[in-house]
């Protein structure tokens, strides 16, 4: 599966981060926070009217909401089940 | 031994690792916890004893990183240099060991003595996951202690470490980073002007230097140094064009690598992350259709609970106090000494009677809700609606956190990312009905007119506010960063927390909040005694009697009403001249609904404003001020119309 931005994936699945876009800001607050490019997460959630996503790291355990114009930054491909 | 004497001891963690709980068990009631990402905004101090030796402890807010991106990570920097501690406790959250430890990673480049705490260790092996102390001790170079906070375990041993560190040192060793990261800091510690004012190791300042750029003491390089300024640029563009990526990634993908190899070699996963409890209870709460009628239910229920405990136990507790004054009425003449009696009466008895049945299950709610972790929940359902008003779902926290008091939600702004945010959300956290305006919708709406027109009285409030917001965005135009929100597990609530909770604002009422309460009181009879009311009530009469259509006795109260809001309403009784019972034989139903609406929203109480001040400018407190007096009258008045 070629890598696509978070509000294109699909719940639940196992996703692995190939790159993360931004400003200096918002991608220093996502990597302190444990979201790193090459970890393995699923989307959670997505909140109801262009409201925000839920992202799990499957790794960590952590779940951590992303707004929609953050999440669109987020690129993920298919992760292997098994880690 | 004094303050200044004893050792210094710094608590430094990522938020939710459990520091504060940490802290409580060691401090006593002090520092304030709850399950939120960046609770405690403010530092806490305190003097304790051990076993008859003197440490003098701090609790920094919670920290994911020392890169001073947002206010309340500014303020664990720059106590991290400006308190010279003897040693650094780093609390740790076992249970997400690779993140925590990048935390750890940045503080031993500071070469402070320091010991870990290696905490929440229950909930790690309870993910499976099972830790090395000893291990992860060998590679930090710095004691490592298993601690459970929430059951006090561990407690001692830590305690032991640091005052065995106190005595005999204990650096960490510092971390490797590759080739040409360290040849990057190495160039650039000889390069350092000799007198650089920012207080730390070069090694330190100059990894801050590489990864921050300017962010890091920007004034002095600007002004000062603009050579080094740009021999730093040249070092930071080399090593971006080296590894193809801005220099601050380069720094920021080594750590997590290293934070992830140090966890590998010290732990073991034991099994795979199972389902808990709390992760079944999100799957309705965080539901993007259910989650909203649990919101609702949550605070419509807690809304009900506190009217119908507050309530019947007011009726009881007024009694007495009625008595009293029927006494106080027989005996003493309406002279002075009446007044001034009656004052002091109405102070204590509308504090024990009038504020407290209300005040109290508020507090016990909210502690419970922050405790539980339900705050970050309600700021992702929330973020949609709050887009519409220009916000995000990060402001959330502090609004929930104003239902209780608004000064800690002026200062819970300092978790959001930018200015403009902080603003415009500190602007609208003042027509958050606080416990004072919420004793006064209670005690005066729903106690005589009925508990649905004060529900109605709330929707209209939240409605005002999101009205406010859209409006107040026309004029804040800059765009919002947009929401970045850790969603902490679950936790049952623990009743130590939540009392210690309750039982540190109670404190800060019968403190400060009630003397207020009753000097007020007692002022107010003593103007009364002298006819001085007379003079402001006509001052004020074209307002209150005029535009609002109150009696024009209330003019005075309005006054006494920014010192503290149920002020306003324990002088109505004590203006009008009549027991609380008896109210509605001298003002009408319209007249209580338009007076509430005009006290909850005519000024933010002085403790708000002075917070504002303090917080966000003289400016933006004057003209929240403005704001709410302007407001107010509009409101008030539509509200008189329409009845």
């Amino acid at each position: 599966m070629t890598a696509r931005n978070l509000l294109e994936a699909p719940l639940e699945s196992p996703l692995r981060i190939v790159s993360i876009a931004g400003g200096e800001g918002v991608r220093r607050r996502l990597f302190s926070l444990g979201l790193n490019v090459g970890d393995r997460i699923a989307l959670a959630g997505r909140g109801i009217l262009r409201g925000p996503l839920l992202i799990k790291h499957l790794d960590l355990g952590i779940t951590i909401a992303v707004g929609r114009g953050i999440a669109q930054k987020i690129m993920a491909e298919a992760a292997d089940e098994r880690g | 031994m004094n303050a200044a004497e004893s050792p210094v001891v710094i608590f430094v963690g990522q938020p939710n690792c459990g520091k504060s709980t940490l802290f409580n068990a060691i401090a006593g009631p002090k520092a304030q916890t709850s399950n939120f990402p960046g609770t405690t905004v403010k530092h806490t101090h305190s003097l304790v004893n051990i076993e008859g030796r003197m440490l003098n402890i701090i609790d920094l807010p919670g920290t994911y990183s020392l890169h001073p991106a947002d206010p309340a990570e500014k303020v664990a920097l720059t106590h991290l240099f400006s308190e010279k501690p003897d040693a650094v406790i780093n609390v740790l959250d076992a249970s997400i060991l690779g993140r925590s430890l990048e935390l750890t990673l940045e503080l031993l480049e500071m070469d402070l003595p320091m010991v870990v705490a290696l905490n929440m260790t229950d909930l790690a092996e309870k993910k499976g996951v099972s830790i090395d102390a000893r291990a992860l001790s060998e590679r930090l170079g710095v004691p490592v202690i298993p601690t459970i906070a929430a059951h006090g375990r561990g407690v001692k041993e830590l305690l032991d470490a640091v005052f065995d560190c106190l005595e005999a040192g204990c650096r960490g060793s510092r971390p490797r980073w590759s080739k040409s990261v360290e040849q990057a800091i190495e160039t650039l510690i000889h390069s350092l002007p000799e007198d650089l004012p920012c207080v730390a190791t070069p090694r330190f300042t100059a990894i801050q230097m590489i990864e921050s750029g300017s962010l890091f003491c920007s004034d002095y390089m600007k002004d000062i140094a603009p050579e080094f300024h740009g021999r730093l640029e040249d070092i930071r563009s080399g090593l971006a064009a080296e590894r193809d990526m801005p220099a601050y990634e380069v720094l920021a993908a080594e750590r997590h690598h290293l934070a992830q190899k140090l966890f590998e070699e010290t732990s073991r996963v034991t099994r795979r992350l199972r389902r808990g409890w709390g992760e079944r209870l999100d799957d309705i709460l965080l539901h993007p259709w259910l989650g909203y009628p649990v919101l609702v239910l949550v605070l419509v229920s807690f809304f009900f609970l506190i009217f119908k405990i507050g309530g019947p136990l007011e009726t009881l507790l007024l009694k007495p106090f009625a008595s009293l004054r029927l006494v106080l009425e027989a005996r003493l003449d309406s002279g002075m000494l009446f007044h001034l009696a009656d004052g002091v009466l109405q102070g204590i008895g509308g504090g024990v009677a009038i504020v407290l049945p209300y005040f109290l299950p508020l507090l016990v709610f909210m502690a419970l809700l922050e405790d539980v972790g339900y705050l970050a929940r309600a700021g992702f359902l929330l973020d949609t609606f709050m887009h519409r008003i220009g916000l995000h779902g990060k402001s959330v926290s502090p609004f929930i956190l104003g239902f209780g008091c608004n000064v800690p939600a002026v200062v819970a702004t300092r978790i959001l990312e930018s200015r403009r945010d902080r603003i415009l959300t500190s602007l609208l956290i003042p027509f958050i009905p606080c416990s004072a305006r919420t004793t006064i919708v209670l005690a005066l709406v729903a106690y005589f007119l009925g508990p649905w027109w004060a529900l109605g009285f709330y929707v209209f409030n939240i409605l005002l506010v999101a009205l406010l917001g859209r409006v107040l965005t026309c004029f804040f135009r800059a765009s919002s960063p947009g929401l970045i929100l850790e969603i902490p597990s679950l936790k049952a609530p623990a009743l130590k927390n939540v009392l210690l909770k309750v039982y540190v604002q109670l404190k800060s009422f019968v403190r400060f909040a009630w003397p207020l309460l009753i000097g007020g009181s007692i002022v107010l009879g003593l103007i009364q005694s002298l006819h001085w009311d007379a003079v402001i009530n006509s001052v004020l009469a074209p307002l209150v009697a005029g535009a609002l259509g109150l009696p024009r006795e209330l003019g005075v109260t309005l006054v006494f009403g920014f010192l503290r809001k149920e002020l306003s309403l324990l002088m109505m009784l004590q203006a009008l001249g009549v027991g609380y019972k008896d109210l509605l034989t001298v003002i009408s139903r319209e007249q209580m609904i338009v007076f509430t609406v005009f006290v909850s929203f005519f000024i933010p109480c002085l403790s708000t404003f002075a917070i504002l001040w303090k917080e966000v400018g003289r400016r933006i407190a004057f003209l929240s001020a403005a704001l709410s007096v302007t407001v107010a009258v509009m409101v008030s008045v539509l509200v008189r119309i329409l009845l």
